[in-house]
C-alpha cells in the first residue's frame, strides 16, 4: 500500500518535474528570456563560427539573426546581405588635397551611411587642418571649427583606412577576426572580434576604432543596406573601421565619402581596369601616400594639381 | 590512487592555520570580491568606463600585464642555481619561486581578460575550436608561452611535491630537461611580451630593439626584489628555513640587473634627445611633458629616483648585507620598475597617436579597482600555493600507505 | 615704263590672289574629344535655364562690349577677371546656345566643351575622371557631373562655407591645453536607461 502511494508519489513529482523543466524551457526559448533574443539566437551568436569557415546556409541563418536582432535593439528593419568581391576587382582610392577644403562631408555622410552610434560618433574619417609647408602630423589639428573653411595658409588632408596591402592590422589580430579580402578591401568579422585592441596599437593611421559602449542609432536613422563585413549595426567591445562602403561598392556604386564630396576631391575605382579615372590618377598626377616608409602599402593616395 | 590523495592532502592543509592565517586569508578574498564587483559593473556597461579611448587604447591593465610577465619570469633566477649549479640552499626555495611565478603568469593573464571587449568570446582564441593566427600574431605567441610557462610552473613543482608526498626522490632525469625548457621558457615569456610592443611600426616609442633587452633587465630587478621580500615574509611567519644565502644571491642578480637597466635607461635617453626627431615625441611627453599635458612626467621621474636610490644602496656591500636598507631598495625599485615598465611604457607609446593628436589618460576607479582585486587574487593563490608546499616540504604532509589509516600527520 | 610698273605690281600681288582661299572648302580642325578617355554621360542640370530665345528671338544681340544692366542680365562678371565678355561664350545669333572660339554652336548641357576652349587641361582631366566627380557608381555607365553642376559659371569659384561639427571629445581624455574649448559630449560612465543595455 505504502509502496504504491510512493510509487504514485514519485509518478506524480517526476511529472511535476518534467511539467516544470518544460515551463521553464517554453520561456526560455521565447524572446525576452534573454535580453530579447531567444535562446536559440542567444546561443547561435555564442557559438557562431567564424566568416571564412561557415557554410552558404550558416551565413544565411547568422544574416537573419543579425535581422531580427536589428529589429529587436534599434526597432529598425534592416536588410543584411553578403554581397561576394567582384572579380577582377582591386579597390584604389585617391584624394586631391588641392580641392579638399576640409567642410567634413564626408565625415558626417560616412556616420549616416554605416549606421554609426550617433552617441559613441566613432567616425572612420578624421579631417586634418594642417599648416602650409609641413607634413608632420603633429601640427595637424583636428577639432578645427571655423566659421569657414578652407582657412588661409592651411590645406586638409582627410585620413580613413587606408586598406593596406600588407596590412599590420591583419598580422596583429590573434584570432584572426580581420583579413583582406580578395577585391583589397581589409574587413572585420564584428561577431568574432575579442576585443583585445591589439590591431589598433599597430594601424599607423589609427583608422580602427573601437566600440566602448554599445552604438545607439535612432530607428528612423538607420541605414536598411548592411552587409555582414560592413555597416551591419555592431555589437559592443569589438573593433570597426572603414571598409570603403563595401555594401555599396560590391554593388558597383560609389562608397559615401565619395558621393558627399562637393568639391569633387575624391575620386574611387578598380585599379586592375586601366580606363578608369584611380589609373588615371596614379598614371597622370602627382600622387603620394601617407606614411608610405612603413611599408604598409596603402591603397589610399594624395595627389594635388 | 595517491595522486588524489596528494591533491586533497594539499587542499586541506591550504586551509589549515591559525588566526592570523584565517584573517589574511579571508581579506584577500575580500578584496578579491570588492575588484570582482567592479568587474561587474565594467561588464555591464562596457569598457567605457574605464578611462580608455581610441586614442589611448591601451592602459592601466595592460600595464601591469607588462610589469608581472616580468616578475613570473624572473623565477628563472632562482632555477638557474638551484638546478645548473646546484646551489642546495637556493635548492629549498626554488619550488617557492616557482609558485610565485605561476601566481604571476595567472595575475598577468587576468589582467589580459579585464581587459578584452568581449571575454565571452575568448574560445575564438583556440587552435582548431576557434581561429589562432600562429605563428604570425605575436600576441598568439603571447598567449602561447604564457599558458605553456603557467604549465611548466605548475607542473615541475607538483612533479617534485608529489614525490615528496610518496617519500621518493624525484627522477632527475625526468624532470631536469623539464627545468631546462623552463628557463629557456621564461626568457622567451617576457622576449614574446617585449616582441608585442616592439613589433609595432607604427608606434616609434616602442620600436626599438632595445625594449627586448629592458625587459628582461628590468624583471629581473623587479622579480628578485619581490622574491626577497617574500622569503622574509616566509621566514617570519613559517618555520621554512630560508638561507641567508638565496636572498644574498638574489640580492647580488639584482643589482647587476639594475645596472644594466639603468644603463638602458640612459641609452634610450641619449639616442632620443640627440638628434631629436618626432619619433621621439613619445619619450619627450613623458620625461617633460608635450604642449602643455605632463600627467605622466613626476610619476616617471620619481620612477628614476626611485631605482637610482635603489641602485646606490645596492652597489654599496655593507648596505646590500643590511637587511632593512636591502628591504628598502627592493621596494622602491619594485616600485620604480612597476611605474617605468607598467603606465611609463604602455601610455606614452599612444601619446601623441600617429595622427599626431596628444591626449592623456586616467584611470579611473573602476580600473583601479579591478587592478586591486587581481592582486589580491595573486597574492591570494600565491599565499595558497606557498603553504601547501612548505608543508609537504618540511615533510608534515606524506601520504601513509595504509587504506583506511590515510590521515595527515597533525600540526 | 608705264608697262614694267604694271607687270611689277602683278608679280608681287599675284601671290595674294594665289593663296587667298577663303572661298575654298577645307573646314578647321575640330575638337573631338579624347578618344582614349572612357565613355560618359554628362548629368542633366536640375536648375532650370532660362529660355533666352523669348526676347532675343526679336531682338538682336548688340555686340558693342559694355556692361549690361538690364535684367536678366548680370551686371558684373566675376569670370576671367576683365579678359572677356558675355559674347565670348554666349552665342551672338542664336541666344539659347553657346559658342566655342571656333564658332561652333553648343547646347548648355554640353557647356564643358565652351569651358574647355580655355581650361584645356582641366577639361583634359575631367574627361579622364581626375576632375570632377562621377556620380551613383564606380561601375557601369559612367554618368559625371558637366562643368556647370559645380560652377556657377559667372562665379565659377566655389565659395568657403561653415564646416560640419567636428569629432568629440570623451570626457577623461584631457585634451591639449593649446586646443579648442570644444563642449565635451560623450561621459564615459553610462547610465543604466533602458534603452542602454542592448548586449
Amino acid at each position: 500500500m505504502n509502496k504504491e502511494n510512493n510509487e504514485e508519489n514519485l509518478n506524480l513529482s517526476r511529472r511535476k518535474f518534467i511539467g516544470g523543466i518544460g515551463a521553464t524551457g517554453a520561456v526560455a526559448l521565447s524572446a525576452g528570456a534573454w535580453g530579447g533574443k531567444t535562446l536559440q539566437d542567444a546561443l547561435g551568436d555564442l557559438f557562431q563560427d567564424h566568416y571564412q569557415r561557415m557554410t552558404p546556409e550558416e551565413i544565411k541563418e547568422v544574416l537573419a539573426r543579425i535581422e531580427r536582432k536589428a529589429k529587436s535593439d534599434y526597432g529598425a528593419e534592416i536588410k543584411c546581405e553578403n554581397t561576394p568581391p567582384r572579380e577582377k576587382v582591386l579597390f584604389g582610392y585617391a584624394l586631391n588635397i588641392a580641392k579638399c577644403k576640409g567642410y567634413r562631408d564626408c565625415v558626417h555622410a560616412c556616420v549616416k551611411e554605416n549606421n554609426h552610434g550617433r552617441d559613441s560618433q566613432t567616425q572612420y574619417i578624421r579631417v586634418l587642418e594642417m599648416p602650409n609647408g609641413t607634413t608632420d602630423l603633429e601640427k595637424s589639428d583636428h577639432y578645427y571649427n571655423h566659421e569657414q573653411v578652407p582657412q588661409d595658409g592651411k590645406y586638409y588632408l582627410p585620413v580613413q583606412c587606408m586598406q593596406c596591402a600588407d596590412p599590420p592590422c591583419v598580422k596583429a589580430c590573434p584570432v584572426s577576426a580581420t583579413w583582406a579580402e580578395p577585391d583589397g578591401i581589409v574587413v572585420v568579422d564584428y561577431d568574432w572580434c575579442i576585443g583585445c585592441r591589439y590591431c589598433m596599437t599597430a594601424c599607423p593611421y589609427w583608422a580602427r576604432h573601437f566600440n566602448w559602449t554599445t552604438p545607439r542609432i535612432p530607428p528612423e536613422e538607420v541605414n536598411p543596406q548592411t552587409h555582414y563585413l560592413g555597416n551591419r549595426p555592431r555589437p559592443r567591445g569589438v573593433v570597426e573601421k572603414c571598409h570603403f562602403c563595401i555594401q555599396r561598392t560590391r554593388k558597383g556604386l560609389q562608397p559615401a565619402c565619395m558621393d558627399a564630396c562637393p568639391t569633387g576631391a575624391r575620386i574611387f575605382g578598380n585599379l586592375l581596369d586601366p580606363k578608369s579615372e584611380i589609373r588615371y590618377v596614379l598614371e597622370n598626377k602627382t600622387v603620394f601616400r601617407l606614411k608610405e616608409e612603413l611599408g604598409t602599402d596603402p591603397k589610399f593616395w594624395y595627389f594635388t594639381d | 590512487m595517491p595522486i588524489i590523495y596528494f591533491v586533497r592532502d594539499s587542499i586541506r592543509e591550504m586551509f589549515r592555520g591559525g588566526m592570523v592565517y584565517w584573517l589574511w586569508l579571508i581579506s584577500l578574498v575580500g578584496i578579491t570580491a570588492w575588484g570582482l564587483g567592479y568587474y561587474v559593473e565594467q561588464l555591464e556597461n562596457g569598457l567605457v568606463v574605464t578611462g580608455m579611448s581610441d586614442q589611448v587604447s591601451w592602459g592601466f591593465y595592460l600595464a601591469n600585464f607588462a610589469f608581472f610577465v616580468g616578475v613570473a619570469a624572473s623565477s628563472v633566477l632562482l632555477i638557474i642555481p638551484a638546478y645548473i649549479f646546484h646551489r642546495v640552499e637556493i635548492k629549498r626555495v626554488v619550488l617557492i619561486a616557482e609558485g610565485m611565478a605561476a601566481a604571476a603568469v595567472i595575475v598577468a593573464m587576468l589582467f589580459v581578460v579585464v581587459d578584452l571587449g568581449r571575454p565571452d568570446r575568448m574560445w575564438h582564441a583556440i587552435p582548431f575550436i576557434g581561429r589562432f593566427n600562429f605563428p604570425i600574431s605575436i600576441l598568439a605567441w603571447d598567449m602561447l608561452v604564457l599558458g605553456g610557462y603557467l604549465f611548466l610552473n605548475v607542473a615541475i613543482p607538483f612533479y617534485v611535491h608529489y614525490c615528496h608526498y610518496c617519500n621518493r626522490e624525484p627522477v632527475f632525469n625526468f624532470y631536469f630537461p623539464v627545468v631546462i625548457i623552463a628557463i629557456f621558457w621564461a626568457i622567451s615569456i617576457h622576449t614574446v611580451t617585449a616582441f608585442m610592443f616592439s613589433a609595432n611600426s607604427a608606434r616609434p616609442f616602442w620600436h626599438t630593439a632595445l625594449l627586448g633587452p629592458r625587459f628582461i633587465a628590468s624583471a629581473f630587478v623587479s622579480g628578485p626584489a619581490l622574491i626577497i621580500l617574500t622569503m622574509q615574509f616566509i621566514r617570519r611567519f613559517t618555520d621554512y628555513p630560508v638561507s641567508q644565502e638565496v636572498i644574498k644571491t638574489t640580492a647580488l642578480i639584482m643589482t647587476v640587473a639594475l645596472q644594466i637597466s639603468l644603463f638602458f635607461v640612459g641609452v634610450e635617453l641619449f639616442t632620443d634627445f640627440y638628434n631629436e626627431s618626432t619619433h621621439a615625441a613619445s619619450i619627450r611627453y613623458l620625461f617633460f611633458g608635450l604642449e602643455g599635458l605632463d600627467s605622466l612626467r613626476p610619476w616617471i621621474w620619481t620612477a628614476l629616483i626611485l631605482n637610482v636610490v635603489g641602485l646606490i644602496i645596492l652597489m654599496i656591500h655593507p648596505l646590500r648585507e643590511k637587511m632593512l636598507t636591502l628591504n628598502i631598495a627592493c621596494i622602491s625599485t619594485t616600485i620604480g620598475i612597476w611605474i617605468e615598465k607598467g603606465m611609463g611604457l604602455v601610455v606614452p607609446g599612444f601619446i601623441p597617436t600617429p595622427l599626431g593628436e596628444i591626449h592623456e589618460y586616467t584611470p579611473t576607479i573602476v580600473e583601479y579597482g579591478i587592478s586591486i582585486g587581481i592582486f589580491a587574487l595573486g597574492i591570494l593563490l600565491f599565499t595558497l600555493m606557498a603553504k601547501a608546499s612548505i608543508a609537504i616540504e618540511l615533510g608534515k604532509v606524506r601520504y601513509q600507505r595504509v587504506r583506511g589509516a590515510n590521515e595527515q600527520h597533525t600540526d | 615704263m608705264r608697262r614694267a610698273l604694271f607687270l611689277f605690281w602683278i608679280s608681287i600681288g599675284w601671290p595674294i590672289w594665289a593663296t587667298d582661299n577663303s572661298t575654298d572648302g577645307g573646314a578647321v580642325l575640330s575638337f573631338v574629344g579624347y578618344p582614349d578617355a572612357p565613355n560618359f554621360t554628362v548629368k542633366p542640370l536640375k536648375k532650370k535655364i532660362r529660355n533666352c530665345e523669348r526676347c532675343h528671338g526679336e531682338m538682336q544681340h548688340n555686340t558693342n562690349i559694355r556692361v549690361l544692366e538690364d535684367a536678366p542680365h548680370i551686371d558684373s562678371l566675376n569670370h576671367g577677371n576683365g579678359r572677356f565678355w558675355c559674347l565670348e561664350c554666349h552665342d551672338e545669333v542664336e541666344s539659347n546656345k553657346l559658342q566655342t572660339p571656333t564658332g561652333e554652336k553648343v547646347g548648355f548641357a554640353d557647356a564643358y566643351l565652351v569651358c574647355g576652349s580655355c581650361h584645356a587641361n582641366r577639361q583634359k582631366d575631367w574627361y579622364f575622371g581626375a576632375h570632377g566627380k562621377r556620380v551613383e557608381n564606380w561601375d557601369g555607365q559612367r554618368v559625371i557631373l558637366g562643368c556647370t553642376n559645380c560652377h556657377e559659371p559667372h562665379e565659377p569659384t566655389l565659395q568657403p562655407y561653415k564646416p560640419k561639427a567636428p569629432p568629440q571629445l570623451r570626457v577623461g581624455l584631457n585634451p591639449s591645453a593649446k586646443k579648442h574649448q570644444l563642449p565635451i559630449i560623450w561621459p564615459w560612465q553610462v547610465i543604466n536607461t533602458s534603452e542602454a543595455n542592448h548586449e
